[in-house]
């Protein structure tokens, strides 16, 4: 531009030094400032001070027990609302499903892990407390995200979150729960966090 | 009739200048503003709004009371508001009352999802209910007939189901009863509501209060697909979404196109579905080995089949049936004609009909549309009922009764579903429909044959000289109005008229109406046939006639007509027959001439979806057939609309698309179609057939599109002469619905769909 303040080419640092054949940083340089040099008994005493200093918090834990947690034998606590693998629940008088098949939680599923194929109950076959019962409720486990949207989308609380987390299996097919995997009581493998803790 | 004509207007709807028709009640003017104002019983193909569920209420300047704009006509220069304090309090407060007895069960209910109730709730509803008495019960679900639950408690009264059975349907069956809160729909005395259209009042229903047994709990909305396409079940072809999950069918819903099926649809369109996924389909090639028919592979089954043909050469026949797409017609005539040199095709039921008479029924002057029938003057049902034959025409004619004064007059040899609603009904003799028409053309042209006519149909000549009179309409006055609109007639008449021995003599009479009333150059006037099969207009017009080519064009030797296929394979001058899904002993006339000749023919070759009689005992090799929602093509509408399948569903277990085997049939024969795809075959019917051409199946899109209003339409072949009227009459050997005509709701797709086995078990019960 014309009208550049010719201030600006002052301001410039002294290119000079950075001159290379075919390349002009024209503008774009900046000038570093540096502090002054310490010199070299300074700069030992400084290595020393900043080793020692790292040292002392490394020493400093040796008195202390050791953290390792022995898992699989030993787990670690896990808080009430963590997000784990589902569970179906029944209703503990009449001992029928609470899930009624509505595919509430497939339509919330961000993941779309859930399948849910809806019948209807009949005098001779109750399943549910509704007119309609889930014939089909899969959850495929290998892709669920845990975000805990069925549980919130859920109007009968019929899909909670439980606390499993250990689902490593040797197929993917395996990881596609049932309903009657997800409505049998699970194993009690994952300890709860005690109040407080 | 005058269609009605839309003068637009300007009014204000909530601060904006808007233009919208003259006349049009507020709810869809404002759309016109995008504005939506909330309605649960105005459903504009109902008719007249009744504002029941006061839901539209809005403000209009100069008037104190907020007034329903389902049923305020919109006005020059009027000022409405649809979202003041006043608008939302009365909104808020009547979804307030429509919820106190709603059950709130939408995770049970199959609406939920799709519900007009849950949408407007949310849309314009309080958010609260401040109700805490207990709701009103009623016994649920309950079974309102076969094929439709009711459920009372979720039930708003918005009338409209019962509107439809008094006004569209016109069954009368459903009716309110009771008063105030206690009231419900039902029928008389808790009757089932079987009717031919009962479904429609499923997609009618804004909440859930009525659902369709069959679907019931199958998939909620977002589980599902919706799939455009065209039922083939009857020759009505009416448009239809599909809901597919997980690659079936589980429901069909209409898909409304005013030029066909104003939005309705009939209770087998709507529920025989359910045969795509039978059991007994056939879903594998299957050839005749020691007397049974046995699973192979698609390579053997072609194999014998093309060596069946081969050997057979000029002595093999072929008969389409009417759920074949044009273009399997056209590959299955090029394959007959070119690969064989066998002209013996044919897709009509009984007996040929000149080439002259088909280019002079044709013609694109002379055809009425579906919407005509509705706003003609006058219309007559000739030898044809249509809730048997194309149901939703029916509702149709009833429409204009109704609605526009059309005078209608039926002319059967049975009761008719129409009779009560019509102006005249006349009974002829059964099979005499050809002597009737006749009878009626001489009434219209005076002549002096009428006596001997009306003597040989069996009816009195005073009644056809006042059907005559019916059409010709009232004398116009003298001098009394100069611009006296010609008189709309339209003739809907089946493809029995012009069924053998009498072929002629009906299509000459039919001509002769036509010309007595002027048909041809009357605006909203002409015919409409209703052929036997669904699509048996776009197989003629595909060429699979014995006299015939593509397009109607002349051939250098005509073949056998369906009943001279059949003679000729009992005589054994026929060897090879091949039947496309066709069954001729269900489908075709004369079931004894044709038992004789499925045994003589020496190898039988069908497409077929279902084991029937004929195929189980007779067919040596069998393709699996698709069911319409698997296919690719295109149909024929009986006023030329023409109407293209897209697929919905993949195809079950090894079934291949049509086109397609008879393609790999005529690669054997060592003719190669070069079609790769179902879009490459409808390209050859359209190059094929002159008045179709430069059409492409963009153009065709999901409305259809009539050739007649094409400019290829003036490729229409000419009639050579005129075909003449004044044959005699002969006596059918098999008069009435035995010489192969029988009603569409009389078909494998009903017998396979379990919605409609208490079809048959009331049968089992008389």
């Amino acid at each position: 531009m014309s009208d550049t303040p010719p201030k600006a080419e002052q301001a410039t640092p002294d290119t000079t030094a950075l001159k290379v054949e075919g390349w002009n940083p024209g503008d774009d340089v900046i000038e570093i400032v540096r502090s002054p040099d310490p010199g070299p008994g300074r700069a030992t005493w400084r290595t020393f001070r900043e080793t020692a200093r790292g040292l002392l918090t490394t020493f400093g834990r040796f008195t202390e027990t050791p953290v390792t947690v022995e898992y699989p034998e030993e787990k670690t606590p896990v808080y009430p609302r963590f997000r784990g693998r589902h569970k179906l629940h029944r209703f503990e008088d009449s001992g029928l499903e609470k899930c009624v098949g509505c595919s509430l939680c497939a339509a919330a599923c961000p993941a779309d892990c859930i399948r849910v194929v809806a019948a209807e109950n009949t005098p001779e076959n109750r399943v549910s407390a509704g007119e309609r019962y889930a014939a089909v409720y899969e959850i495929n486990l290998s892709r669920c995200i845990f975000c805990g949207y069925c549980e919130v989308a859920c109007p009968f609380d019929a899909i909670t979150m439980g606390h499993d987390y250990e689902l490593s299996d040797y197929d993917r097919s395996d990881l596609i729960f049932t309903k009657e995997m997800l409505l049998a009581e699970p194993l009690e493998r994952t300890p709860l966090r005690n109040e407080g803790e | 009739m005058p269609r009605p004509e839309s003068k637009m207007i300007n009014f204000t709807i909530d601060g904006r200048e808007v233009s919208a028709p003259e006349g049009a009640m507020l709810v869809d003017a404002a759309k016109h503003g995008d504005v939506e104002i909330p309605v649960f019983c105005y459903e504009p193909k109902l008719g007249q709004p009744v504002g029941a569920c006061r839901m539209c209420l809005v403000e209009i300047e100069g008037i104190p009371k907020l007034q329903t704009g389902c049923s305020t006509p919109v006005r020059d220069g009027m000022v409405v508001y649809t979202e003041t304090e006043r608008v939302k309090v009365a909104q808020q407060s009547v979804v307030e009352f429509l919820l106190i007895n709603h059950p709130l069960d939408c995770p049970v209910c199959d609406k939920g999802g799709e519900c007009p109730l849950q949408d407007i709730t949310f849309g314009w509803g309080g958010g609260i209910s401040r109700f805490i008495e207990p709701k009103r019960h009623f016994v649920k679900p309950l079974e309102l007939s076969p094929l439709i639950a009711i459920d009372r408690e979720r039930c708003i009264l918005c009338y409209r189901c019962v509107r439809f059975s008094q006004e569209i349907s016109e069954d009368y069956q459903l009716v309110l009863l009771e008063r105030g809160a206690h009231s419900y729909v039902s029928t008389f005395d808790g009757h089932p509501y079987v009717a031919p259209f009962s479904g429609n009042i499923v997609e009618l229903c804004p909440v859930g209060a009525l659902t369709s047994r069959p679907y019931r709990f199958r998939a909620r909305p977002w589980d599902i697909e919706g799939a455009g396409s065209v039922c083939t079940l009857c020759p009505a072809q009416c448009n239809v979404t599909i809901t597919v999950r997980d690659e079936r069918a589980l429901r069909v819903l209409a898909r409304q196109n005013d030029e066909v099926d104003d939005g309705w649809l009939c209770d087998k369109g709507r529920f025989a579905y359910q045969s795509f996924h039978a059991e007994e389909r056939i879903t594998e090639p299957l050839i005749r080995d020691g007397g049974q028919l046995r699973p192979v592979t698609w390579e053997r089954a072609l194999e014998q089949a093309a060596g069946a043909l081969k050997r057979a050469g000029a002595n093999a026949a072929a008969i389409a049936g009417g759920q074949s797409t044009g273009e399997e017609g056209h590959l299955l005539a090029r394959l007959m004609r070119e690969g064989l040199g066998s002209p013996h095709l044919d897709s009509r039921r009984a007996g040929t009909l000149s080439l002259d008479a088909h280019r002079a029924l044709g013609a694109p002057a002379l055809q009425a549309n579906v919407s005509d029938l509705e706003f003609a003057h006058a219309v007559l049902v000739l030898d044809t009922d249509p809730v048997n034959d194309a149901s939703i025409l029916d509702l149709r004619l009833r429409k204009g009764i109704r609605r526009r004064g059309l005078k209608l007059a039926v002319a059967s040899p049975g009761p008719s579903s129409l009779d009560p609603s019509a102006a005249l009904s006349i009974r002829f003799k059964p099979g005499a429909g050809a002597a009737f028409a006749a009878a009626l053309s001489a009434a219209l042209g005076a002549s002096a044959e009428l006596e001997t006519l009306c003597g040989e149909a069996g009816v009195e000549s005073a009644a056809v000289r006042e059907l005559a009179e019916l059409l010709r309409g009232p004398e116009p006055q003298q001098g009394a109005d100069s611009e006296l609109q010609p008189r709309e007639v339209v003739i809907l008449w089946g493809e029995r008229l012009t069924a053998a021995p009498n072929a002629e003599l009906g299509a000459g009479a039919l001509l002769g109406i036509a010309e007595a009333l002027d048909l041809a150059n009357v605006e909203g006037a002409g015919m409409l046939e209703v052929p036997a099969t669904a699509n048996g207009r776009g197989l003629r017009e595909a060429g699979v006639l014995p006299n015939a080519g593509p397009g109607l064009s002349q051939l250098q030797d005509a073949g056998r007509d369906s009943a001279a296929i059949a003679e000729g394979l009992a005589a054994g001058e026929l060897s090879a027959l091949y039947l496309l899904q066709c069954d001729p002993l269900r489908e075709l006339a004369d079931r004894a001439l044709w038992e004789r000749a499925l045994a003589g023919a020496s190898t039988v070759i069908a497409h077929a979806s279902f084991l029937t009689d004929a195929i189980n005992e007779h067919a040596d090799v069998v393709f699996p057939a698709e069911a319409y929602p698997e296919k690719e093509g295109t149909l024929v509408h009986p006023d030329g609309r023409l109407q293209r399948l897209r697929p919905a569903i993949a195809r079950p277990g090894s079934v291949r698309a049509g086109w397609h085997v008879i393609a790999e049939l005529a690669l054997r024969l060592g003719l190669d179609f070069d079609v790769l795809s179902g879009a490459m075959a409808s390209r050859q019917l359209f190059e094929a057939v002159p008045f179709y051409s430069g059409l492409t199946l963009e153009e065709i899109g999901g409305r259809g599109v009539r050739w007649q209003e094409r400019e290829a339409a003036a490729a229409f072949p000419a009639p050579a002469s005129a075909p003449s009227g004044d044959g005699s009459f002969e006596e059918p050997a098999d008069p009435g619905e035995a010489a192969g005509y029988r009603s569409v709701w009389d078909a494998p797709e009903v017998e396979h769909s379990p919605a409609f086995d208490f079809l048959f078990k009331t049968k089992e019960l008389v």
